[in-house]
């Protein structure tokens, strides 16, 4: 007889453990060395997916948003004839299918602005004081630090991004004699900075007059509101096709980014389903690596009358709630890393970046799901050869 | 209760056939100890699996309560084993990440009254081990807790298969005769080689070659 084996009261107080010691949760809570790295593979899977995405995004983001003072207007420029601002204006006037608030004439020249894949070109747009306040109030200004450049003098100013982006201050140049990118025979100071979200350089429309080329007027065309803009702005882009007339136009921004990133987004694509290829073949070799470990286990509860289904029914569960907080957990870690880009990296710059942008967050649900399947199907098959009896008799474990 | 009528099961072995039991009638009665005795080889384990579900055999039919559990599908048989049979097999097969209450609850997850559990492992010595992880109890202890496994839920039948094997002589019967003391109304079915083993046993039947003698 065994002398430990004599009945003995129970200890006073146990420490609780869960009712279903079969719980999907149960084994992964207590072997968090073999469920944790299935579940950071996934985190760190989908943070890249997400945060490529993002990051690429911001490229056009970024050209909509530097560029999105168009949408308030339609912009005019003469071809082939620097007489034809003056006509093409009276019949946008007089034609327009939708209410025009306002036109106005002005000069620009052009400067370069930093973007995250180097400089893109950018205007400074000439204007007379009223137009300038109009334009200012009409870009969504909330007031302005400093004061508005005196007529014709070698003054400007600029909005806050624009500020943030090449780094100026008041009183700073945005043009000057020796700038490449950014020539005026004299130092055009900053001397006011708009308080808006949009990239705006203004200037006196008579010192660029004085001191700039072309020599040619343009027109801006202001619809009452932004639907009608858009209206105006595919109305005059058909009604000039073929004339001596230009037509600048937010939605023309649009298609040209879009046609511009057709071919890297089709590129993106099969570098993302490379990457989810790969880390569904990774993970579904370490799933079957970890289930190989516990083939002991299943045939064990087979051998014990749990039926094959019911056992894979668990184990499956346990991938699901594997692979569901790894999705979630990624996907909260993508959220943090590109706040902290955005923090670090973007904002100093004024560079755009949508830290929520959907398309990113989409781009990751693949990679969930192949696990998922391939993870189930692996499992299956494993399932099928499994013979208990092999089990309980040591024939393999 | 349990019975087995000609039943034979036949493997190859390289081409060759080979019947690891063979024509076996047998029948287990309600509350009966039996033991089954024979050699390393003899088909001890085999008829065991037969008879409980765990394996159908080439011939013959194995039937509990009347029932032909031998032509039921694995499912079906996987569910009677969970309800009415429990087993203990040679070594002591626990999950690790378990405590030994909760691998005892396994037996029954849904139906089993956790407290027959503790009950079980305190008559069993193990009440202070209860949840201890199977790492941190010797063979004996985790032999014993299968015992309790086995035995939870009150089977119908225990199938032990010798459940000896792992342990010295002296835990050996120890284990033995707490299965016998525990069982309650329910049959107990070991194999064994030792025929020290059986000494509770209400009948012994000798297994030689795959066939059976009555001892």
């Amino acid at each position: 007889m065994i002398e430990s084996a004599e009945p003995r009261p129970l200890p006073a107080k146990a420490p609780a453990r869960s009712a279903n010691p079969l719980a999907a949760t149960t084994f992964l809570r207590r072997n968090l060395g073999k469920s944790l790295p299935l579940t950071l593979v996934i985190v760190m899977a989908v943070m890249l997916v997400a945060g490529i995405i993002a990051m690429i995004n911001s490229i056009p983001l970024s050209i909509r948003t530097i560029y999105g003072y168009s949408q308030e207007m339609t912009g005019v420029t003469p071809r082939g004839d620097a007489r034809m601002t003056e006509p093409i204006l009276t019949e946008i006037s007089e034609r327009s299918p939708v209410p025009i608030e306002r036109v106005v004439k002005c000069r620009i020249t052009t400067t370069v602005i930093q973007s995250i894949v180097g400089k893109w070109p950018f205007y400074v747009i000439g204007l007379n004081p009223d137009d300038m306040a109009y334009y200012l109030e009409r870009q969504g200004s909330r007031g302005i630090t400093g004061r508005l450049p005196e007529p014709g003098l070698a003054e400007a100013v600029i909005s806050e991004p624009v500020a943030r982006n090449l780094g100026l201050k008041l009183g700073d140049s945005l043009l000057g004699p020796n700038k490449d990118d950014a020539f005026s025979p004299q130092e055009v100071k900053v001397v006011g900075i708009a308080k808006t979200d949009r990239w705006l350089m203004l200037a006196p429309i008579g010192y660029l007059q004085e001191n700039h080329f072309p020599p040619i007027d343009l027109g801006m065309v202001f619809a009452a509101n932004r639907a009608d803009q858009d209206k105006l702005d595919r109305w005059a882009d058909k009604h000039f096709e073929g004339r001596r007339a230009g037509i600048l136009a937010y939605h023309q921004i649009e298609k040209n980014t879009n046609e511009m990133f057709g071919t890297l987004y089709q590129i993106l694509n099969v570098v993302i389903g490379t990457l989810v290829v790969v880390i569904t073949f990774m993970m579904s070799l370490l799933i079957n690596i970890y289930q190989s470990q516990r083939l002991v286990e299943f045939g064990l509860l087979q051998a014990l009358g749990y039926t094959k289904r019911r056992i894979l029914t668990r184990v499956i569960a346990e991938t699901v709630l594997v692979v569901v907080l790894g999705w979630a957990l990624g996907l909260v870690a993508a959220y943090g890393l590109l706040n902290v880009a955005k923090t670090t990296l973007m904002d100093p710059r004024a560079y755009s970046l949508n830290t929520l942008d959907p398309i990113a967050y989409a781009y990751t649900v693949p990679l969930p799901l192949a696990i998922l399947v391939v993870a189930a199907l692996t499992v299956t098959h494993r399932f099928r050869r499994l013979d208990p009896i092999a089990i309980v008799e040591r024939r393999i474990v | 209760m349990l019975e087995a009528r000609g039943v034979s099961l036949q493997y190859f072995d390289q081409g060759r056939p080979v019947f690891a039991c063979q024509g076996i009638d047998l029948a287990i009665q309600p509350g009966e100890f039996l033991g089954i005795l024979g050699p390393s080889g003899s088909g001890k384990s085999s008829l065991l699996y037969l008879l409980s579900g765990l394996k159908v055999p080439t011939d013959g039919r194995v039937t509990y309560r009347g029932q032909p559990i031998s032509d039921w599908d694995d499912d079906a048989r996987s569910r009677l084993r969970l309800s009415d049979f429990g087993f203990v097999f040679q070594q002591p097969y626990l999950l690790g990440y378990l405590s030994a209450r909760e691998n005892v609850l396994v037996a029954q997850p849904e139906s089993g009254h956790p407290d027959h559990a503790d009950h079980l492992l305190a008559e069993l010595g193990l009440a202070e081990k209860r949840h201890r992880l199977p790492h941190e109890l010797s063979g004996g202890e985790r032999q014993r807790v299968c015992v309790a496994r086995a035995l939870y839920g009150s089977p119908k039948v225990v199938f032990a298969d010798e459940p000896t094997a792992a342990l010295d002589h002296r835990n050996g019967v120890g284990v033995v005769e707490l299965l016998n003391q525990l069982r309650g109304d329910g049959s107990l079915v070991m194999v064994t080689h030792d025929p020290s083993m059986l000494a509770d046993a209400t009948r012994v039947v000798r297994l030689i070659d795959g066939h059976l003698e009555s001892g």
